[in-house]
């Protein structure tokens, strides 16, 4: 499908944006430059679209990224025109321009000193506040971009994606279970976000390779843990390729390693390993869904066109380990 | 609408309104003697049969022209998403719903609002450039 000019494009393929970022013109050019916002005008012309401007937003986003710094500008001109630019979110849209825009570290110390200066008359300005974080951590300032994101979460704690952000820098910096707790946070607010289950499993099991081999306590605590989220991934979301991948991963390592064996009872209100057959289970069921995803992505089937690439490439690679150490 | 359901609709409506074209010629002609006879007149059994079967018909035509339903339990509603992205959503003409986003937690990874806009620069540039020398290579 065509990536439309309606959806986020920041997780768009190169490929994919430079297409996109090419429409740039020609949309600029079938809109009209300059709508009036006075109830006069939309009796007379036609009424305006939301979706417009959307799409403006949407085509800088693109259009920084593939370096059209021209249309970039042009599409924040028309954004301005409509919202003045006092609006939060074109200030901040106006502030990553500037940022993509900034040639040396100086510029970008201008920069962060004008988000300074506009979160200073008002510091409830979510959007520009959410810049200057990611200005910080762009330029190599992660524990100031993170310890602004607590300050941030800390007068607005229903934020999401902040939360998630927050998870990330952490994740960056090494601190899994400061991570695992935010993305936990994530989960409280969208509870049924079948991803974000994917996404602290991985954590969970990152964390667990990370805290040294299967002799240490919270290695089970993390495996378990791990295998509790991807299940209830796949619950949330029926052929999700990326919580089998995981389940089939985490069961594997604990069948392999002597993880299940050692299952002792931890303290109370943690959740135990399941025992070895349920384990068994569980990585079977992982292994058939997996090679049935990948079999029908592979062909092509119809309704399962859906899958990315990578995705089903990598699940291929981890069904080709399975068999490879059968063969020996 | 396919063209089955279009037809089915048209033909239904062609027979409900010679239906009902029927019973006000039939009244027409038959007052005069009813009023005679002091009763009410009934309409002929064609007549009626003719009214169900062309409401039956539009039902069918417009029930065939109804989009797909949507999965009402949310995993299976997930995993249409992620099984068939856009292509699930689409109407009978194959044009994608407007209303369709992907999974719509999706937002929760890729935060927009936190883009790091000039690692992305560097890194299409850096695509760019592979794909420059890929080319020239040729």
């Amino acid at each position: 499908m065509a990536p439309s000019v309606l959806y986020p494009p920041v997780q768009l393929s190169p490929a994919a944006s430079l297409e996109l970022a090419q429409t740039a013109p020609a949309v600029l050019k079938s809109s009209p430059s300059s709508v009036s916002s006075s109830p006069l005008f939309s009796l007379v012309g036609g009424s305006e679209k939301s979706e417009q401007w959307i799409q403006y937003e949407n085509l800088i986003l693109t259009c920084l990224r593939t370096g059209d710094d021209q249309s970039a500008r042009e599409c924040l001109e028309r954004l301005v025109s409509r919202f003045g630019a006092d609006n939060e979110r074109v200030q901040a849209l106006d502030g990553l321009v500037k940022e993509a825009t900034a040639k040396n570290n100086g510029e970008l110390e201008e920069v962060l000193k004008e988000y300074d200066q506009i979160l200073s008359e008002n510091d409830t300005n979510i959007p520009i506040a959410k810049r200057r974080i990611a200005l910080l951590r762009s330029m190599g300032r992660a524990s100031d971009a993170a310890s602004a994101l607590v300050q941030l979460l800390d007068f607005s704690p229903t934020d999401a994606e902040a939360w998630s952000e927050l998870s990330d820098i952490y994740l960056s910096q090494g601190l899994y279970p400061q991570a695992i707790y935010a993305i936990e946070e994530v989960l409280v607010l969208a509870p049924n976000a079948w991803n974000i289950h994917a996404r602290l499993g991985e954590l969970q099991y990152m964390a667990a390779t990370a805290s040294g081999g299967a002799a240490n306590g919270s290695y089970q605590k993390y495996m378990a843990e791990a295998i509790k989220r991807f299940s209830r991934s796949i619950e949330l979301c029926d052929d999700y390729l990326r919580g089998y991948y995981g389940l089939k991963l985490v069961s594997k390592a604990l069948l392999n390693g002597d993880g299940a064996k050692t299952s002792k009872q931890t303290e109370e209100g943690d959740f135990a390993l399941p025992d070895r057959s349920t384990l068994e289970k569980l990585h079977e069921l992982a292994t058939a869904k997996l090679a049935e995803i990948v079999r029908r992505a592979a062909a092509k089937e119809r309704g399962w066109r859906g899958y990315s690439e990578a995705e089903t490439a990598a699940a291929r690679e981890l069904l080709a380990q399975d068999t490879a150490a059968v063969q020996r | 609408m396919t063209i089955l359901s279009k037809t089915f609709t048209v033909l239904g409506s062609i027979l409900l309104a010679h239906a009902c074209y029927s019973a006000r010629e039939h009244t027409t002609l038959q007052s005069p003697r009813a009023t005679a006879a002091a009763g009410s007149v009934s309409l002929p059994v064609d007549i009626i049969i003719e009214t169900i079967v062309s409401t039956v018909i539009i039902i069918t035509g417009l029930v065939l022209g109804t989009k797909p339903l949507r999965p009402l339990e949310w995993r299976v509603w997930a995993g249409k998403i992620e099984r068939e992205g856009a292509e699930g959503f689409t109407d009978n003409s194959g044009k994608v719903d407007r209303d369709f986003m992907g999974n719509p937690f999706s937002v929760l990874e890729s935060r927009p609002n936190f883009v790091d806009i000039r690692k992305q620069r560097r890194e299409f540039a850096e695509w760019l450039r592979q794909k420059d020398k890929v080319l020239q290579g040729q």
